[in-house]
């Protein structure tokens, strides 16, 4: 069930009271499900979608080295430092080895611990072999300050499209295009969702989950694969858990949303930014309601569109501090009393600015 | 004779006026195949890196998303001016993609704008609007 | 023949007289919009005779020898023409002075945008240590209450009795003042905006091509189609300096905040340390990507404002485009916009005949010549 325009817009004038009192000060009110278990706050960080795209021998493209260097070193900037930091997939554009150990290397000089999800761009060249070897498992899980995290391998897709290809670099060329008509949507899958079944188990309901995808575990614009396809079978899992959020990276844009007891964030791409589907008129889109756009992006400054997060987890919660380069940062967070993510600047429509309107 | 030939003469103007604007389906199914492979060969452009640097315009505009064709001719804040498309399209291939521009009236950038305003067909012009 | 014409040179370069305050006409204004004014303090002549003698009193300082023209020179289109700007005592500062002519147009005041109008920034010199050195404003606020001149004046142009008169009435004057110090109307204006496509040569036409093209200059010295700020009064991080701080970034990020925690004034921290200055735009915001990042200047009369950026690095145009050429000075935060640009030593000859080209009539005489 997602927000519908009638709710939404019920709400509007509590929102705008709700969005200018102090975090703190805002009720904490339980409506479904036990009180989130109590845990001790903390910071992380959140890089993702970089893209680092080989061309020949040592060189890569420079614009996209470019945004993750400069998210290395804000990163290593911030005072304090956050307990960790994710990186949210696509290090690679095309699942290269050169292409994974640059990443490696511009991300070795972060200073806080590294934690990583898969993305569809360091995965469909070779299934995800070298990623496993040599950076982490594909899916996962961990526990830090009382709060479980999830990590799932969500870019899966149907073992017939994927055994159509005559080579791993066609089989990839076609994943990476992102409005391929020839394209197949991801998936956890059977396998996945058996794991996180018996890996959620161990867990009573009040214990904050937070599951960290490369695809948004919900469905937005099926051309553009902002899209899981068992969506439903995945937050099914999750649906006795008082207070549960997904953050998940691939659409390279500012959007946030609730279904029941989820909140789902999207993070920022270091590379670029991606339109919203609502500008893609020949097909129908399902883009969050709640979502208030980041500003239409000038591209003469490359950096425009492009950032990365800070995350503040409180209550079982998480507020998205979004890091924009060129632009304004927004913070969204979650509201109790809503029971929904909001803008704690825009988010009433009659706060917002030209640059969000553009699409 | 001068009434045959004027007779003659009305007939073969009117015969003229006949054909001149005819055309039939199979001439619209002809030229809007024409059409079709000039706009399939600019949505290969469009989806190929067209400058130095591997970018290609669907990574930015996937389906030409966000190029709002239907606002131009408009101030393009960009190139400092009211400009057209294909002025932008060239200050695109130039810039975030690091080639050379084509020439306005070329195969490639006729191709180019035939996919572009394709994937954009039905919204209403909007000339001007940033 | 020639002394004739030499003398004619000197008589101009004299500082206008407080009387030759005008407001400026259209013709001033070809290629600009017009003056923004705030609403609390409309322009009027009396106020800006008033800036100008204010501007130019040195009692406003510790010693009695620094006054706004000290650093902002009327004859040398008011700036210094040094790398860095020296004040009371011969301190140095650490920034490069810029030119009061169009100031009026910057959304935000200083390299790092830490004052919001011409008013507010005007205060601060005043009091800062290495500038005008005075402890506050009231020595100020004394002598303008107290000298008759003043008094008809403040009389004349705000109507305020001599108790009445307070700092922010002289920050007021000053600004007004500076909101005549405007200029567009130069060959490029003539050119662009006046029909006159004789007015720039084959080389500066090329050069205003690049500008907008191969340069890519325009996005942020704005060049739009009826007029051209030169300025897109926003940040931006090209490299200069940031050798002076890259290695030790961490360390003097936290030094300056923990300066900032105990609350030292932003504007005295930046003038009187060099490292805290290079952070630029972070030092105002806190924001981490507005490390090393100060404000676009205006480009009009640069050929009158030499040397260049804000730590006054760069001595000619030529280096200025050769700098922009490479790319800037490459760092992780460096803009986003600069990039090397190829350009051909003509291209470069070209940009830089299209630079001197925006020189505006009014002040061809004062300065450097282009």
């Amino acid at each position: 069930m997602s927000i519908d325009r009638r709710t939404f817009l019920k709400h509007l004038g509590a929102a705008g009271a709700a969005a200018t009192l102090p975090f703190s000060l805002v009720k904490v009110a339980w409506g479904m499900g036990s009180k989130p278990a109590e845990h001790e706050s903390f910071t992380f960080a959140y890089i993702s979608d970089s893209h680092l795209t080989h061309i020949k021998g040592s060189r890569f493209t420079s614009n996209f080295d470019r945004g993750l260097r400069k998210a290395v070193m804000e990163v290593n900037l911030l005072d304090p430092p956050p307990d960790f930091v994710i990186y949210g997939g696509d290090l690679a554009q095309l699942g290269k080895r050169e292409e994974l150990d640059h990443g490696l290397e511009l991300l070795s000089g972060l200073r806080p611990p590294l934690k990583w999800v898969i993305g569809e761009h360091d995965f469909y060249l070779d299934m995800g072999d070298y990623w496993q070897n040599k950076i982490i498992p594909l899916y996962y899980s961990f526990d830090h300050k009382g709060v479980h995290f999830v990590v799932l391998n969500s870019i899966l897709t149907y073992e017939n499209w994927i055994g159509q290809w005559p080579t791993p670099m066609e089989r990839m060329l076609n994943m990476a295009r992102l409005d391929n008509p020839q394209g197949s949507p991801f998936m956890v899958g059977e396998a996945q969702l058996r794991w996180l079944e018996k890996d959620l188990a161990k867990y009573n309901d009040s214990i904050p989950i937070v599951v960290l995808s490369h695809s948004p575990l919900y469905k937005i614009f099926k051309p553009w694969n902002f899209w899981t396809d068992d969506a439903e079978k995945v937050q099914k899992l999750l649906r006795r858990f008082s207070r549960v959020t997904v953050l998940h990276g691939h659409v390279h844009q500012v959007l946030y949303n609730q279904i029941d007891n989820i909140t789902f964030y999207a993070m920022m791409a270091t590379s670029w930014p991606w339109p919203y589907p609502v500008s893609y008129v020949q097909k129908p889109n399902q883009v969050p309601q709640l979502t208030v756009f980041m500003n239409r992006a000038d591209p003469f400054h490359s950096r425009d569109g492009t950032g990365w997060d800070i995350l503040d987890m409180d209550s079982g919660a998480i507020t998205n501090h979004y890091q924009l380069w060129m632009n304004e940062n927004r913070t969204v967070t979650f509201d109790f009393k809503l029971k929904h993510p909001v803008d704690l600047k825009y988010q009433d429509p009659d706060k917002r600015i030209p640059p969000q309107l553009h699409y | 004779m001068k009434h045959r030939i004027i007779v003659f003469l009305a007939l073969a103007l009117s015969t003229s006026l006949a054909l001149g604007d005819e055309f039939t389906q199979e001439d619209l199914k002809r030229w809007r195949a024409e059409f079709n492979k000039v706009m399939e060969k600019g949505e290969k452009l469009f989806h190929s890196p067209l400058g130095s640097n591997h970018v290609s315009c669907d990574q930015c505009h996937p389906n030409g998303a966000n190029t709002h064709p239907e606002t131009y001719p408009k101030f393009q804040k960009q190139l400092g001016k009211v400009a057209t498309l294909r002025e932008m399209i060239n200050w695109c291939l130039k810039n975030p993609l690091e080639g050379e521009p084509l020439t306005l009236d070329s195969d490639e950038m006729i191709a180019l704008e035939a996919y572009i305003t394709w994937e954009r067909r039905g919204v209403p012009l909007a000339p001007g609007k940033h | 023949m020639k002394i004739r014409c030499f003398i004619t040179l000197i008589s101009i370069a004299v500082p206008l007289a407080a009387d030759e305050v005008k407001l400026p006409d259209s013709q001033d204004l070809l290629g600009l919009p017009p003056v923004p004014v705030p609403a609390d303090n409309p322009l009027t002549l009396e106020k800006a005779r008033l800036g100008r003698k204010l501007f130019e009193d040195k009692r406003f300082s510790a010693d009695g020898t620094i006054s706004c023209a000290h650093c902002h020179k009327p004859e040398l289109a008011f700036q210094d023409g040094l790398p860095v700007s020296e004040g009371i005592g011969d301190q140095k500062g650490t920034r490069n002075a810029p030119t009061v002519i169009n100031a009026a147009y910057f959304i935000t005041q200083f390299w790092d945008g830490r004052r919001k109008t011409l008013e507010v920034q005007s205060k601060d010199p005043f009091v800062n240590p290495i500038e005008h050195g005075l402890k506050d404003h009231k020595p100020i606020v004394d002598i303008v209450r107290g000298n008759r001149d003043y008094q008809q004046r403040f009389r004349q142009a705000f109507g305020l009795e001599p108790s009445q008169i307070t700092i922010d009435h002289v920050a007021q004057a000053i600004a007004s003042f500076e909101r005549t110090v405007v200029a567009g109307d130069s060959h490029f204006d003539r050119y662009q905006f006046g029909g006159d496509k004789n007015a720039l040569s084959a080389s500066a036409i090329r050069g205003l091509a690049i500008f907008h093209g191969k340069g890519r200059c325009a996005s942020c010295h704005v060049i739009e189609g009826s007029t051209a700020l030169f300025t897109d009064n926003r940040f931006h991080n090209l490299g200069v300096g940031f050798d002076r701080i890259e290695a030790r970034l961490a360390e003097i990020i936290a030094a300056f905040r923990k300066a900032k925690q105990a609350n030292r004034d932003i504007d005295k921290t930046i003038l009187t340390q060099a490292e805290i200055s290079e952070l630029g735009r972070f030092a105002v915001t806190g924001e981490l990507e507005d490390i090393g990042r100060f404000k676009t200047p205006t480009l009009r009369n640069i050929a009158l404002t030499a040397p260049y950026m804000h730590d006054g690095s760069l001595k000619t145009l030529e280096e200025v485009v050769d700098f922009y050429d490479r790319g800037g000075f490459d760092n992780p935060m460096l803009d986003s916009g600069i990039r090397p640009l190829h350009l051909t030593a003509e291209e470069k000859a070209d940009l830089v005949s299209f630079l001197k080209s925006l020189t505006s009539q009014r002040f061809t005489t004062i300065g450097v010549q282009p």
